[in-house]
């Protein structure tokens, strides 16, 4: 520590802090401008000089470092004066008309009055400028105000690791430049807003499309409700502007805050969450016509009442529906951004554009809670006592809270009596779970991300695309790659990472077991085994030994298709860390042999001892913002909350006491999953589907769509009348995530608390009351009525979360375990001992399975499914948000430059794939990410929905579908008639006309 | 006249003695010339011995700053586990100044072998010469030479029997005068922006490549070979004037003078005796005016102050200016010194990189002012703004270019004011009248 003065007081700091660090942390205020946090120091703009006795020259109070016995003044008569002179001469070039008066829109103007700056007159010099991204329906640029600070070029450089901006030209021509042409799409811009939040003056501003960014927008303080983001498990936490009962915008957390995300976002985040407000939220509840109340008060169908049979019992097909919004579009090579219509209103209102089409409405009558709420009790209670309780199932929401999740399969566990409860973690991660329960009996993230970010030597992920679907989670790999982490990626596409690691294993599609057997053959082979780790933490390790041993990096080369070589690398970078992270997602586990292939990446992780060390973090990245969470409170069929297995009559006690039932009412077997549920032959007869839409998202839709239409009773529960909520009897309205207190756990084990911060639209109300009030109506007993008190309820019964209250959770959230009220929560876990009975770790010996279904003549492609940037699952709030639409607005399918040219289509082109159980039309783009017979289709779009063409082949432990791998063909599919393009592909072929000029 | 002229008698020629002859050009001619013994005899030495011998010599920075060679060299720790680096700073884009494009145009095995002695003294593998990327003649002959010294076995991994690996490389430039400034030089070569980096660290500490970096002036690196071979006794006794400013200096002459071109001279030696004697004095029928003696950011100095000026770095500090670059430019009586200053200013807006508001804005509003004045449109408040934003843009910036921009116009204001204030009473300029009436 060392010892300086500023302004008379005297400051102790560590060494290396700078001067500014030094007054900050005493509350000292030194104007800065181009300074901020965690950004790198270039001190450029020279407002933070300061001055410090003995030193002629001021000094910049940033970028100077503190020393032992240093006297700083902040405020000298030298440095008021620099920094009046140095706001004068930015004020030369700004527009000083616009600065209200005595007021200011920004950051740069409160520092103008602050010191008192005249913005009287304006000199004859031009304004600033820069690129402007005239037309973005997203980010747009005043350049006229900027002041050339470059924050907006270091957070795209260093914090999202970008690099869309920078400073083009020197002397006063200097200016922001967006890419070398101007082109964001061209600069690879993601459209992350980075920029828009360090902007110190607005000159970089996000378009609202509701409260477009103002002068007064900036200028008052808005009120912010803290929230977390309702789409990845990265769990960002967002501020949301609220105005009335509107979400006006986001903004970001304060970056030194100790937030998952430190306040960055990615698109989704900051500028996709006006599906808040689209039109077609659901305002009341519905129920299908026919449904009518006897004077008995009991309810019943009745097809001939109210014109119900015209839309027969179940409505439906889906897949006739023609595309989302705007119809079919082609989209060219450059993928352009959709620009926005210049008038009054630059963008619309989302609201204005209906994605629900009308005729989706026609079948439902809408009703009062009283009614609808009834009707479900009724037929829920009718169907357990007529079918027996499982008859009954429900499909819970990785996207709702830990307490909704938590009373809900309360509900069906104590209400009905079944265990078939289960949520879209079976359909990604499932297999992990399973896995990592037979290895090491845990369900979760060893470390944590920040672990991974700052303290991993080498990470290694495998079948994550994690700059697109985890872009925040993305950009703090990148920041790792840039410190010196070395980057092995394993995944089938040449992803963003693969492009910046060191190593890319591009196998064969399916073939993961034996490249990692091959690297722990390697590893052994060389002798790069943690013996120590083995021998102490383990057990059964022979049995892999032995079983590895035949695949050789030779023979895995024949299958995998990725050089001997290469593997050999590959594992002895893994194997010597020193401490190695090694991440997973879908692309491991979205196999009928996802079982297999995770516990052979835990095999090699475990052989080198990569687990239990700082830095060597084993992390299935998790999906959605709850999909942890929705585990962990119990919304999986075989486990009560924390994992608490339901065979167990011990366990079941607890929980029957805690809920007033009698054990008998809950079955000591594992409930159906969502696999087995929708299936042929299932014994479930009616469904409440909360938040849900397997419509589109479960594998050979087609078939699932049939079984649907064969429920006795379907509610769902939901924001908008989606795909499946077409064939519901009662159709719920949700609440969004900004209009529920609730908490949310992130891939990282972070319970987070989300703050309500609008009401629900029109007659809807928070989902948490729905299902507190269906449970008192089928007469289970619920004590509680806020969030808050349910949390309380599940403390109580999950060990792991014991010391977890609302009240602790203000802030950054805790890390579970936290076993008692005063523990601070855990970021890394098994330094010591696994979980398991004996405390060690257990090897499985796997072999290789090839895929369910093989390319052949008739089918030679191999689809892979998964997920993009911009759009998000089934796409009902993305393909709702103006500006997630405006940059991805049609499907399509990557399809590589080679078997473009063989098919004989160009990028844009139409083609037709179809697998074994269906066919779809989308449109091509041709991509060199993809392999040569491989092609990768996007599941968010209804209009060509991936999942009609995905094999159901499921994983034996887990229930997994095979989402990764089927075989299918691919045909040009020309248009028959030309009258019938859209204007801008006709007009392709038309002669260019000359503009009158 | 022909271009190299033979040297004046009161010339002392060390590092332009084979300007204009080819010969020297070439490997072997050099080593004709006495070329590579200085080499052979440093690596027959530790490094830190032949650091000790520029040390005595009193060799100072040619670059401009006149920093004592030895001194900066010595800064570089042996030893350290890290990579150490070598610039030559051959980006002389000083307005003025074009003595380093000489050297590398007639010998540039001279710098190849000070670099190589440099190199071996600091501990460099690795040197770097940055090359201004306007200089096409130059950086072919310095290509040629460093091929040339590959192929003798005197770089690379073996050079000079296997003592030492000393590589070479030519970076060139794109343009931008701030890539002469040293941080934004070594930016330059990372194939980052060429903006000047905070200081500290300096480059002993954390330059090229977070490494510890020397950098050097060519001229400073081309004397190195002669120190080495003569001895630094002999070095530092070749001084006129002041002990400190030993060695010869080249300087380049230009503007309104008879003869221009590079003339060595021992410093110390009387200014008004070089500009007269050896460059010929002004054309006929004029008088010189003011000189700026450094290249364009040094102060101007009146012709009272050149008469009193020795020239060495102490000596143009005491006549109210600095040797800086060496640069001489000559400004004649029929020359409008707002028009001139206003030149400068134009060129320092042109080339501040634009970090710093001072630099960026008041490079530029500076121009606008003189330009306006210098049209007979400036208000008699245009003085004090000069002078204020001046002030401003002095020793408050990352880098020196702005204090530069200040320079020539408080100067030329203190100096020339009444030119100024013709200007702005008579709404015009004076010397455009007078050429029109011509």
């Amino acid at each position: 520590m060392l010892t300086l003065t500023i302004d008379g007081r005297e400051v102790p700091v560590s060494p290396g802090a700078t001067i500014l660090d030094a007054a900050r942390s005493m509350g000292v205020d030194i104007p800065t401008l181009c300074w901020y946090p965690k950004l790198p120091i270039v001190g450029n703009c020279r407002i933070c000089l300061v001055s410090v006795e003995g030193n002629p020259k001021l000094v910049p109070a940033c970028a100077t470092p503190a020393a032992e016995g240093m006297v700083v003044t902040t405020e000298s008569q030298a440095a008021v004066k620099s920094r009046q002179a140095v706001l004068g001469m930015l004020l030369e070039r700004y527009p000083v008309e616009d600065i209200p008066a005595g007021g200011a829109r920004n950051e740069f103007e409160q520092m103008v009055r602050r010191y008192d700056v005249p913005t009287r007159h304006r000199s004859s010099l031009p304004l600033r400028a820069g690129d402007e991204r005239e037309g973005d329906p997203i980010i747009q640029h005043d350049m006229s105000t900027c002041i050339l600070c470059t924050r907006c070029v270091r957070a795209c450089e260093d914090i999202q690791v970008v690099g869309v901006l920078d400073v083009a030209e020197r002397g006063d021509r200097a200016e922001i430049i967006v890419g070398a042409d101007g082109n964001p799409e061209h600069a690879g811009c993601t459209w992350c807003g980075e920029c828009v939040r360090v902007c110190p003056t607005g000159a970089i501003h996000d378009v609202i499309p509701l409260a477009k960014m103002a002068a007064d927008v900036m200028q008052h303080a808005a009120h912010a409700v803290r929230s977390v983001c309702p789409y990845c498990a990265v769990g960002c936490q967002l501020d949301l502007e609220v105005r009335g009962n509107d979400v006006v915008r986001v903004i970001s957390p304060w970056i030194e805050e100790d937030t998952p995300n430190q306040g960055s976002t990615c698109v989704k985040g900051r500028f996709g969450t006006d599906f808040v407000l689209h039109r077609d939220r659901l305002k009341s509840p519905l129920i299908r016509r026919g449904w009518y109340k006897e004077a008995s008060g009991r309810w019943r169908f009745d097809p001939a009442r109210d014109g119900a049979s015209q839309w027969g019992r179940r409505s439906g097909p889906w897949k006739d529906v023609e595309g989302e919004g705007h119809g079919r579009k082609r989209r060219p090579e450059t993928n352009p951004l959709r620009t926005a219509p210049t008038g009054d209103s630059p963008l619309g209102d989302p609201r204005d554009r209906a994605s629900t089409p009308a005729s989706w409405y026609e079948p439902f009558r809408e009703a009062t809670w009283d009614e609808a709420m009834e009707l479900t009790a009724q037929e829920l209670l009718r169907l357990r006592d007529e079918r027996g309780p499982d008859s009954l199932a429900t499909f819970q929401s990785a996207k709702c809270s830990n307490e909704e999740n938590y009373v809900l399969q309360r509900l069906f566990r104590a209400g009905i009596g079944t265990n078939n409860i289960d949520h879209c973690t079976r359909l990604c991660h499932s297999s992990s779970v399973s896995a990592m329960q037979r290895a090491m009996a845990t369900s979760a993230a060893s470390g944590s991300m920040r672990e991974v970010e700052e303290d991993s030597d080498v990470i290694f992920i495998l079948g994550a695309n994690t700059t697109e679907s985890h872009p925040v989670f993305g950009a703090a790999i990148k920041r790792a790659v840039k410190r010196g982490a070395t980057l092995m990626v394993a995944d089938v596409r040449r992803i963003e990472l693969a492009a910046r690691a060191k190593i890319h294993l591009q196998m064969l599609p399916g073939t993961d077991v034996p490249l990692l057997n091959a690297m722990l053959q390697h590893v052994l082979a060389e002798g790069l085994e943690d013996t120590a780790f083995i021998a102490a933490r383990t057990h059964d390790f022979d049995a892999v030994r032995a079983a590895v041993a035949p695949y050789t990096p030779e023979r895995a080369e024949t299958i995998t298709g990725v050089p001997a070589d290469l593997i050999r690398r590959a594992a002895e970078i893994y194997a010597r860390g020193p401490n190695s992270s090694t991440l997973w997602a879908m692309g491991l586990t979205q196999h009928h042999t996802g079982t297999d292939i995770v516990t052979s990446l835990l095999n090699l992780m475990l052989a080198c001892g990569m687990i239990g060390r700082l830095g060597s973090a084993m992390m299935p990245i998790r999906g959605q913002n709850n999909v942890q969470g929705a585990s962990d409170v119990g919304a999986i069929p075989m486990f009560y909350t924390d994992y608490q297995p339901v065979e167990d009559p011990a366990i079941r006690h607890v929980f029957a006491q805690e809920w007033g039932v009698p054990d008998e009412r809950i079955p000591l077997v594992a409930g159906l999953k969502v696999t087995q549920i929708v299936q042929a032959g299932s014994p479930v007869r009616g469904m409440y589907i909360y938040g849900e839409n397997p419509v589109i998202s479960d594998p050979d839709v087609a078939h699932a769509e049939e079984w649907f239409h064969n429920l006795e009773f379907l509610v769902v529960h939901d924001l908008f009348l989606t795909e499946t909520a077409r064939y519901a009897d009662v159709v719920l309205p949700g609440s969004s995530f900004a209009e529920k207190t609730g908490t949310f756990v992130n891939t990282e084990r972070r319970i987070q608390l989300s703050h309500k911060a609008i009401e629900p639209p029109g007659n809807s109300r928070p989902d948490l009351d729905t299902i507190i009030d269906l449970s008192r109506r089928i007469g289970l007993p619920t004590p509680f009525t806020t969030a808050s008190e349910v949390f309380d309820e599940i403390a109580r019964v999950t060990p792991s979360w014991r010391g977890v209250s609302h009240a602790r959770l203000k802030g950054p959230g805790l890390l579970y375990p936290v076993p008692t009220a005063t523990h601070p929560g855990t970021a890394f876990l098994f330094d010591e001992r696994f979980p398991t009975a004996d405390g060690r770790a257990k090897f499985v010996p796997v072999e290789y399975l090839p895929p369910a279904e093989l390319p052949d003549a008739t089918f030679p492609f191999v689809l892979n499914t998964g997920r993009q940037m911009y759009h998000w699952h089934t796409g009902t709030m993305t393909r709702r948000s103006t500006a997630l639409d405006a940059r991805e607005s049609t499907p399509t399918v990557e399809l590589s430059p080679i078997d473009a040219a063989e098919l004989g289509v160009r990028d844009g082109d139409d083609v037709s794939i179809t697998s074994r159980r269906a066919s779809i039309r989308i449109a091509v783009r041709i991509s060199s990410r993809v392999a040569r017979h491989q092609v990768f289709i996007p599941m968010h779009y209804r209009e060509a929905a991936a999942n009609l063409l995905t094999n159901p082949a499921l994983d034996p432990y887990a229930g997994i579908p095979e989402f990764k791998f089927c075989a299918v063909r691919v045909e040009p599919a020309p248009v028959a008639n030309v009258a019938e393009l859209p204007d801008e592909v006709r007009r392709v072929g038309e002669p260019l006309v000359a503009a009158d000029d | 006249m022909g271009y190299p002229h033979p040297p004046h008698p009161r010339e002392t020629v060390l590092l332009s003695q084979y300007f204009g002859d080819p010969e020297a050009r070439s490997l072997a001619g050099w080593r004709q010339r006495g070329g590579y013994r200085a080499l052979e005899q440093a690596l027959a030495m530790e490094p830190t011995a032949v650091t000790t011998i520029v040390k005595d010599s009193g060799l100072r920075g040619r670059g401009g700053a006149g920093f004592p060679t030895g001194t900066k060299w010595s800064f570089m720790k042996p030893g350290d586990g890290k990579a150490h680096y070598l610039c030559c700073n051959a980006d002389e884009s000083e307005p003025g100044t074009f003595k380093d494009r000489e050297i590398m145009r007639w010998t540039p095995h001279a710098l190849v072998e000070g670099c190589a002695i440099a190199a071996y003294a600091i501990g460099a593998e690795t040197v770097y010469i940055y090359i201004r990327g306007e200089f096409t003649e130059p950086l072919q002959r310095m290509t040629e030479a460093v091929r040339e010294a590959y192929a003798a076995g005197l770089l690379g991994p073996g050079a000079m029997g296997g003592k030492a690996r000393i590589d070479v490389r030519i970076h060139k430039g794109a343009g931008a005068y701030i890539c002469g400034e040293e941080t934004a030089l070594m930016n330059s070569i990372e194939g980052r922006r060429g903006n000047p980096r905070i200081k500290p660290p300096f480059p002993a500490t954390a330059g090229l490549f977070g490494m510890p970096t020397t950098i050097n002036n060519v001229e400073t690196l081309a004397a190195v070979p002669h120190i080495i071979t003569q001895g630094a006794a002999w070095y530092k006794a070749m001084c006129l004037s002041s002990p400190k400013s030993p060695g010869t200096k080249l300087f380049s002459v230009c503007g309104n003078v008879r003869r221009p071109g590079n003339y060595e001279v021992v410093l110390g030696f009387p200014f008004e005796e070089f500009l007269y004697d050896l460059c010929g004095g002004p054309p006929a029928g004029r008088k010189f005016k003011a000189i700026i003696p450094g290249g364009a950011s040094v102060p101007i100095q009146t012709m009272d102050e050149v008469r009193a000026t020795k020239m060495d770095y102490e000596g143009f500090v005491a006549g109210g200016s600095m040797l800086g670059s060496g640069g001489v430019i000559c400004i004649d009586d029929a020359q409008c010194m707002v028009k001139q200053i206003g030149r400068l200013a134009r060129f320092f807006a042109h080339e501040s990189c634009a970090q710093c508001t001072q630099c960026r804005e008041g490079t530029s509003w500076t121009t606008k002012i003189v330009e306006r004045i210098e049209a007979g449109q400036g208000t008699p408040d245009d003085l004090d703004t000069l002078l204020e934003i001046a002030d401003n843009m002095t020793g408050k910036t990352i880098c020196v270019l702005s204090d530069s921009c200040a320079v020539p116009v408080v100067s030329g204001i203190q100096k020339f004011r009444d030119e100024f204030d013709a200007h702005i009473q008579g709404h015009r300029c004076p010397f455009r009248v007078a050429a029109a009436a011509a």
